[in-house]
């Protein structure tokens, strides 16, 4: 009973992390433009299909891979924010446009990648990174596991030192805060918004390099329930915080695990059951309304 | 090049089928303070939000020390020397208040500090090291104002900031606005609280239905029929 306690607990601390990962992109760009990237699932699974198609053509390393992808993501994500974004703000209703817009944008990736990845799922072999599982506490952990769980955390301490000890980073808080008031501090918002954007994308791409570790196969229609999962981890957090999404993961990680060890046949409905219960008892998320404003 | 830091010239600002400024003109020297008011819904903060470059104006020009600023985006203008305060201000809440005045100092880094130490000179010296999130509205106002300060502006745009003094507050605010005129600031103040107005500026536009209607000395405007009839009362 302990054991399995014990498992539960610190596997769920370990996907936290990813899960955090998972949640913040979509985070960073709600709170830097208060808009759903209705898309962000989409393109962790194409940061998936990036890593699988790699490693199963030309065995490159998914780290190599995840390198590759922040640039590349990171791209798009700029040139996205640049062909829709600004237009999207002129409207008057910017934010229900933006629902359907990224839904569309959904839409598009996931019938394009069924079109050139096909309906099944695939699997990577969790040994790529090699064979020496983690032992913590009696309890052992496979090496895909906490490479991913180390990668995740390091991206988080990435981003975390690009807030709070960059003069960007800074910037980037002040537009979470409020964009006509960076404005009017000579800060040229779009630009902020764009790295931002870019970032996110990043990090949906470094999280979907490990999504096939993390979450077993990956199939072209996933994206939806992972825009989902990521969208109660934030909420759990704090909607707009980004310290908050990394509280937000590990709750959510502890309280799957702890569900799939002692309530199995209920564990795929345990996060929502605990978004509701946050949205009901704690609307602001856990970090609570004083630290929701990133 | 015009002797004035801001020149308006018959501005018009639409939203769908409403003339929010019909034909808006009006001109501030280097250390002059003009104030602007009106009755709610007359164009007074929809004029600071186009000189600012919050809105584009739909017609007409703006003019920044000479030159055509049309157009050009709120931060682009905050660099070139137009700050300004806001209605309802929104601190940073996520920063302290030392950090909101930095991120104007560190975007904008004026050659030539206007202000040695902007929160010194509002009075919130004592605050800098806590959150924004913690202040009160007064305490925010005056905020916005020291980050306005730290772009060292040409022409300072104020919107409603005395709206919650008290009368001692009220003087101590107006010293100070003065004495950012005594600078060479000009300042373009709107203001519903006419005793402030009284003992800022020698010069007010009253504006109703997005036009000047009238454009003098406050006494004379308290004795101006029109002005009495729309704006002060009977």
């Amino acid at each position: 009973m302990e054991t399995i306690l014990a498992y539960s607990i610190i596997g769920g601390i370990l996907f936290g992390f990813f899960y955090a990962l998972l949640g913040l992109g979509l985070n960073l760009v709600f709170g830097v433009l208060k808009m759903v990237n209705l898309a962000h699932g989409d393109f962790v699974m194409l940061g998936a299909y990036g890593a699988y198609v790699a490693y199963s053509t030309s065995h490159i390393n998914p780290l190599i891979t995840i390198l590759v992808e922040i640039v590349a993501f990171g791209i798009v994500g700029m040139a996205l924010y640049y062909g829709i974004v600004p237009r999207l703000l002129k409207s008057h209703d910017p934010e229900m446009l933006s629902l359907i817009l990224f839904f569309g944008v959904s839409q598009a990736i996931e019938a394009l990648a069924t079109f050139a990845f096909g309906q099944n799922t695939q699997t990577m072999n969790p040994n790529v990174f090699g064979n020496h599982p983690l032992v913590i506490f009696g309890q052992q952990f496979q090496t895909a596991w906490w490479v991913s769980v180390l990668v995740s955390a390091v991206a988080l301490a990435l981003l975390y030192l690009f807030l709070y000890r960059s003069k960007l980073g800074r910037a980037t808080r002040a537009v979470m805060g409020n964009r006509e008031e960076t404005a009017a501090s000579g800060i040229n918002v779009n630009r902020v918004s764009t790295i931002a954007f870019g970032i996110g994308l990043a990090l949906a791409g470094i999280a979907g390099a490990l999504t096939p570790f993390m979450l077993g196969g990956i199939y072209t229609t996933m994206g939806v329930g992972i825009t989902v999962t990521s969208f109660a981890i934030i909420v759990i957090g704090a909607l707009g915080n980004p310290l908050g999404t990394i509280i937000g993961g590990i709750v959510y990680g502890v309280a799957q695990f702890l569900m799939q060890s002692y309530l199995p046949s209920w564990s795929a409905m345990a996060p929502f059951v605990l978004l509701l219960i946050i949205l009901l008892v704690r609307p602001g998320g856990i970090l609570g309304k004083g630290a929701r404003y990133a | 090049m015009s002797e004035s830091v801001l020149d308006v010239r018959q501005v018009v600002k639409k939203f769908g089928g409403f003339r929010a400024l019909d034909g808006v003109s009006l001109s501030i020297r280097p250390g002059e303070i003009l104030a602007l008011v009106g009755p709610n819904g007359s164009g007074k903060t929809t004029c600071i939000n186009v000189v600012s470059g919050l809105y584009p104006a739909d017609e007409g020009e703006v003019l920044f020390q000479g030159q055509r600023i049309n157009g050009l985006s709120m931060s682009s203008l905050a660099r070139l020397g137009i700050n300004r305060t806001f209605q309802i201000p929104k601190p940073f809440k996520a920063l302290t208040v030392e950090e909101n005045v930095d991120v104007a100092l560190r975007n904008i880094h004026p050659a030539t500090p206007l202000v040695d130490d902007p929160l010194a000179f509002v009075g919130m010296d004592h605050v800098r090291d806590r959150m924004a999130s913690t202040l009160n509205s007064g305490q925010q106002k005056l905020l916005d104002l020291a980050r306005a300060l730290a772009g060292a502006p040409k022409l300072l745009l104020v919107d409603e900031l005395a709206a919650g003094m008290n009368p001692a507050e009220l003087r101590q605010l107006a010293g100070k606005l003065r004495e950012l005129a005594s600078r060479g600031v000009a300042l373009l103040v709107v203001e519903h609280l006419m005793g402030f107005v009284n003992q800022l500026a020698e010069r007010v536009i009253v504006m109703n239905a997005g036009r000047e209607i009238f454009e003098g000395s406050l006494a004379a405007a308290a004795k101006d029929a029109t002005v009495v009839e729309v704006y002060l009362g009977g």
